[in-house]
C-alpha cells in the first residue's frame, strides 16, 4: 500500500471512529428545552451521586427543533420538552413511550426587559416607542414563542405587534437580544431570567389569558439506554428532584 | 408567523446585489492597489482583505453586534447623529454580507487587474489620462470579465451569508429573514417542504455562479494573452 493510500485510510478510520455509535456504552442521551439548562445540570449530578448512574449527555435547544431531531432519527434516549404539544406530536408518531410520558415540572410566561429600558406590561406592549423591537421563540418551533402567541391572541395584540417581532432560535437566543438591550422587550420563562441581573422582569402572565407552561418528558421507543433514561426520568419527580426545580423556581408538575 | 414563502427570496436577492453594490467599488479598487501599487503596509492589507474568509462568520457577526450595537460605540454615534439604529435592520444583513463578500470579490479581482499589461497603462498615461481614467478607460475595459466574476462569487457568497446574519440582523419575519435564515427556521420547525424550496433556490443560484465565473475568468485571460504576442 502507498504511503499516500495509508494515510488515507488512517484518516479514514480515525473520521469513522468520531461517528461511531455501537460498540462502547454511549452515554445516556437527553433532548431538552433551552430553559432546563439552569437546572438539568444539577438534576443530573444528584442522580448520579446517588446511583452511581452511566454518565449522562444533554442536548439543549428549542422543544420544537429537538422533536424535528428525534423524527430524523437522532439517537436520544429521553425527551424534555417546555410543552406537551412536542412530546404528544412524537407519541403519535409512536417514536415516544406514551407510558413514560409525564408532566416535570410547571413554569411562568414573564416580559423582560433591560434594566434600564421602558416598563411595559403584557397588556400594554403596543406603548412602546416606534422602533421598539420585542424578541420572542419562533413560534413555530420554540413553545415560549407559541406561549407568548397565545397569550398576546388572548389580549387581543398579536396582530398589531407581529412587526416588531424579532424571533428567537431558542429561549436562550431571546435573552441574549433582550440582556445586550437590542430589544426593549422579551418574552420568555421566568425561570430563564432568574440568574441574571441585567434583565429585569416587567410583568407575569397570570390570569384568565395567561397560558399554562407545562413541561413534559418521554422516553424515546426502542431507545439503547431507555432504562437508564426512565430511571433518570423518575428520580427528576421524585421529592428529592423536585426541590432541585423548586429551588431554580419551577412550579410543582402536573399531577 | 410563517408569512410568504417567496418573501425571503426576493429579500436575499435585494440584499446581496446591495451588498455587492457597497462592496464592489471599494473593493474593486482595493484589487487595483494590491495589484498595482507595492506599499509599506500592502501585506497587512492583503491579510485584512482576507480575514473575513478565514474567520466564522459568528465571529463577525458578533464583532458587528458589538460595535454597532445599541450600547457599542459605533451603534451610539450612529443613533446620536441619524437617530439610525443598524441591529435586526436589513441594511446590517447588506453590511454582514458585504463583509464577508470582500475577500472574494478582491482576490478574483485582483489577478484580473494584474494579467492588464503595464505597457497598455502607460501608453494611456503617455496620452494624458488622469489616475481615474485611465483606470475607467484602459485598466478596467481590459479586465472586464475578470471583475466581472468577481461580482458574481461575491454576489454567490452574500446571498449564502448565515450566521453574521442572524446575529446582527437578527429574524425578523418579513423584514431579515433572507433564505439561509428561514431554511434553518424551517429545518427547527421540521417544516421540509419550505427547507427543501430554499435549498432548491440557493443550489440553484449558487450553481449558475460556479457555471458562469470560470467561463469569465479564464476567456479574461485570454483576451489579455493576444496583444502582446
Amino acid at each position: 500500500m502507498s504511503m499516500r493510500a495509508r494515510a488515507a485510510l488512517v484518516l479514514l478510520v480515525f473520521t469513522a471512529s468520531l461517528a461511531r455509535a455501537g460498540d462502547a456504552p454511549r452515554a445516556v442521551t437527553l433532548a431538552a428545552a433551552a430553559s432546563l439548562r439552569p437546572v438539568l445540570p444539577e438534576v443530573i449530578e444528584a442522580f448520579r451521586g446517588d446511583s452511581g448512574a452511566p454518565a449522562i449527555e444533554v442536548s439543549y435547544g428549542a422543544s420544537g427543533a429537538l422533536r424535528a431531531q428525534v423524527e430524523a432519527g437522532a439517537p436520544i434516549d429521553a425527551v424534555l420538552f417546555a410543552s406537551p404539544n412536542e412530546v404528544d406530536a412524537l407519541v403519535a408518531k409512536g417514536l415516544v413511550d406514551p407510558s413514560t410520558r409525564r408532566s416535570i415540572a410547571t413554569n411562568t410566561l414573564v416580559l423582560i426587559g433591560p434594566r434600564q429600558g421602558p416598563a411595559v406590561r403584557f397588556d400594554s406592549l403596543a406603548s412602546l416607542p416606534p422602533g421598539e423591537r420585542i424578541a420572542i421563540g419562533d413560534p413555530r418551533s420554540v413553545p415560549a414563542g407559541r406561549y407568548a402567541q397565545q397569550a398576546l391572541t388572548a389580549l387581543g395584540s398579536w396582530d398589531a405587534l407581529a412587526p416588531r417581532f424579532v424571533l428567537g432560535a431558542d429561549v436562550a437566543g431571546v435573552l441574549a437580544i433582550v440582556r445586550r438591550g437590542e430589544a426593549a422587550a422579551g418574552i420568555v420563562y421566568e425561570t430563564d431570567a432568574r440568574p441574571f441581573d441585567d434583565v429585569r422582569v416587567l410583568d407575569r402572565a397570570t390570569g384568565a389569558w395567561a397560558p399554562s407552561v407545562e413541561l413534559v418528558a418521554a422516553v424515546v421507543r426502542g431507545a439503547p439506554r431507555s432504562d437508564e433514561a426512565a430511571r433518570f426520568l423518575a428520580f427528576a419527580t421524585s421529592p428529592r428532584g423536585r426541590s432541585i426545580f423548586t429551588a431554580h423556581g419551577f412550579g410543582p408538575p402536573r399531577p | 408567523m410563517s408569512g410568504d414563502p417567496l418573501f425571503p427570496i426576493a429579500l436575499s436577492l435585494r440584499v446581496a446585489a446591495l451588498a455587492v453594490a457597497l462592496v464592489g467599488p471599494p473593493g474593486i479598487a482595493l484589487a487595483w492597489l494590491q495589484a498595482r501599487r507595492r506599499y509599506p503596509g500592502r501585506a497587512l492589507v492583503d491579510a485584512l482583505v482576507l480575514l473575513p474568509l478565514v474567520l466564522p462568520p459568528t465571529v463577525v457577526g458578533y464583532l458587528l453586534v458589538v460595535y454597532f450595537g445599541r450600547h457599542g460605540p459605533i451603534g451610539r454615534a450612529l443613533d446620536a447623529l441619524f437617530g439610525a439604529r443598524v441591529v435586526f435592520t436589513p441594511a446590517a444583513a447588506v453590511v454582514a454580507s458585504a463583509i464577508v463578500a470582500l475577500p472574494l470579490l478582491v482576490k478574483t479581482a485582483q489577478p484580473a487587474i494584474e494579467a492588464v499589461p503595464s505597457e497598455l497603462e502607460e501608453v494611456g498615461r503617455s496620452l494624458g489620462l488622469g489616475p481615474t481614467a485611465l483606470f475607467a478607460r484602459v485598466t478596467l475595459p481590459a479586465a472586464w470579465q475578470g471583475v466581472i466574476a468577481a461580482l458574481v462569487l461575491a454576489f454567490a457568497r452574500a446571498i449564502g451569508e448565515f450566521g453574521a446574519t442572524l446575529m446582527f440582523a437578527g429574524n425578523i419575519p418579513g423584514r431579515t429573514n433572507t433564505m439561509p435564515l428561514e431554511l434553518y427556521a424551517a429545518w427547527q420547525a421540521g417544516e421540509e417542504g419550505r427547507a427543501l424550496l430554499y435549498a432548491g433556490v440557493l443550489s440553484g443560484v449558487s450553481l449558475a455562479v460556479v457555471l458562469l465565473a470560470p467561463r469569465l475568468a479564464p476567456r479574461a485571460q485570454a483576451f489579455l494573452e493576444r496583444p502582446r504576442s
